[in-house]
């Protein structure tokens, strides 16, 4: 374990700010960032690194979902269906985490997040949502008011299966890795279960809370955890997702979807670089 | 769920995130800055600040539960069960983890 010194601390927070505001920005929680940058930048073990990103997508997830509770852009129901998904996904990830060889769960992330970083550009055009407000969006569907149209934005959800598929997934990558697990989700919602993308944003920051806890609980029963250095990322993207969440109101979905892309190519290299090392 | 309950556990569970998240920031800042003048009783604030922001989404699991159950949506009522049960197979894997 790292020792904790009041640079390392200062280090830390600085990086959750900027982790954080890119996370509130894209929907993803900000682990995306934290982890690569604890584990290859400062040299943390693995697990710590995670156990440390873990709290703070814990973080970003209630503050952002507090934000923006009764405005209906989270679709509550379809959360807490996936959250049976994710939270299992989740809870195997964190007990596997020891007995897994760590090497080809990174790379299998890079193959994976490369396939879905294609998936997005190649749907860039693709809005998947029925303009008309008088459609029913169905049990599990929603409706919501858009800024960039000024409309109502209905739809219902498509394959089911399929999201239950890639939440569970995402729940594992997010034990095993500590990250939210969003870059899986979010683009198999928008991308092949019709939902648009600002309530697929919405809805996985919402549910990676309960993903992340299911996690970070089992790091932290382990003593991996290392409260220090986990209180100054908290702190750091705390401060962090409250400018991105300003920020992030006011940009279009394509050039969400374009950054998105571009943030999965770079976790690609890096997951895989490290993988096959 | 009628279209107003909705509202209204949106709204709750809003309040409950907001002020977990709260909470768990003022434990964690201090135990932070009772660090960095060598208080003991930073271990104390940073402890309270991680178990209440690991027990926030867990509370707002709990919330959902009940709330569902108040408007006899018992598909809703057994999904979040579920979820609440997935999380205390967590709890007892972090505590079965520890005696290896």
């Amino acid at each position: 374990m790292p020792i904790v010194t009041a640079t390392l601390a200062l280090i830390i927070f600085a990086a959750g700010v900027l982790a954080g505001s890119l996370g509130a920005l894209l929907g993803i929680g900000g682990g995306i960032f934290l982890v690569p940058f604890l584990n290859i930048g400062l040299n943390l073990p693995l697990q710590a690194a995670a156990a440390i990103s873990l709290t703070t997508v814990i973080a970003t997830s209630s503050s952002v979902s507090a934000g923006r509770a009764g405005k209906q852009v989270i679709n509550m129901r379809l959360g807490m269906v996936l959250e049976v998904a994710t939270a299992a996904g989740s809870l195997l990830g964190g007990v596997t985490a020891q007995m897994l060889p760590q090497s080809a769960l990174q790379m299998l992330f890079g193959v994976m997040s490369a396939i879905v970083a294609v998936i997005m550009l190649s749907r860039l055009g693709r809005r998947n949502v029925i303009l008309d407000p008088t459609v029913e969006p169905g049990l599990l569907g929603g409706r919501f008011h858009e800024h960039e149209s000024g409309g109502t934005v209905t739809y219902r959800v498509k394959r089911l299966p399929v999201a239950l598929v890639a939440s569970f997934l995402a729940g594992q990558v997010s034990s095993l890795l500590g990250v939210g697990g969003g870059v899986i989700k979010v683009p198999v919602l928008n991308a092949w279960c019709g939902i648009p993308m600002r309530a697929a944003a919405a809805t996985s920051a919402f549910m990676i809370g309960v993903t992340a806890t299911a996690g970070a609980v089992i790091y932290y029963g382990h003593g991996l955890l290392v409260p220090e250095l986990a209180a100054a990322a908290v702190l750091g993207v705390q401060l962090g997702s409250w400018g991105g969440m300003h920020f992030g109101a006011r940009a279009s979905a394509k050039w969400l979807k374009v950054l998105m892309a571009g943030v999965l190519v770079v976790v690609s290299v890096l997951m895989f670089g490290r993988g096959i090392r | 769920m009628s279209a107003p309950a909705v509202v209204r556990l949106e709204r709750i569970i809003g309040v409950v995130l907001r002020v977990g998240v709260t909470a768990s920031s003022v434990g964690l800042a201090l135990g932070l800055a009772l660090l960095l003048v060598g208080a003991p009783a930073s271990s104390l604030f940073l402890q309270i600040g991680i178990i209440v922001l690991l027990a926030t989404p867990v509370a707002r699991v709990v919330v959902s539960i009940v709330e569902y159950a108040v408007e006899r949506d018992w598909t809703f009522t057994v999904l979040t069960l579920v979820v609440l049960a997935e999380l205390a197979a967590s709890l007892m894997a972090a505590m079965y983890g520890r005696k290896l």
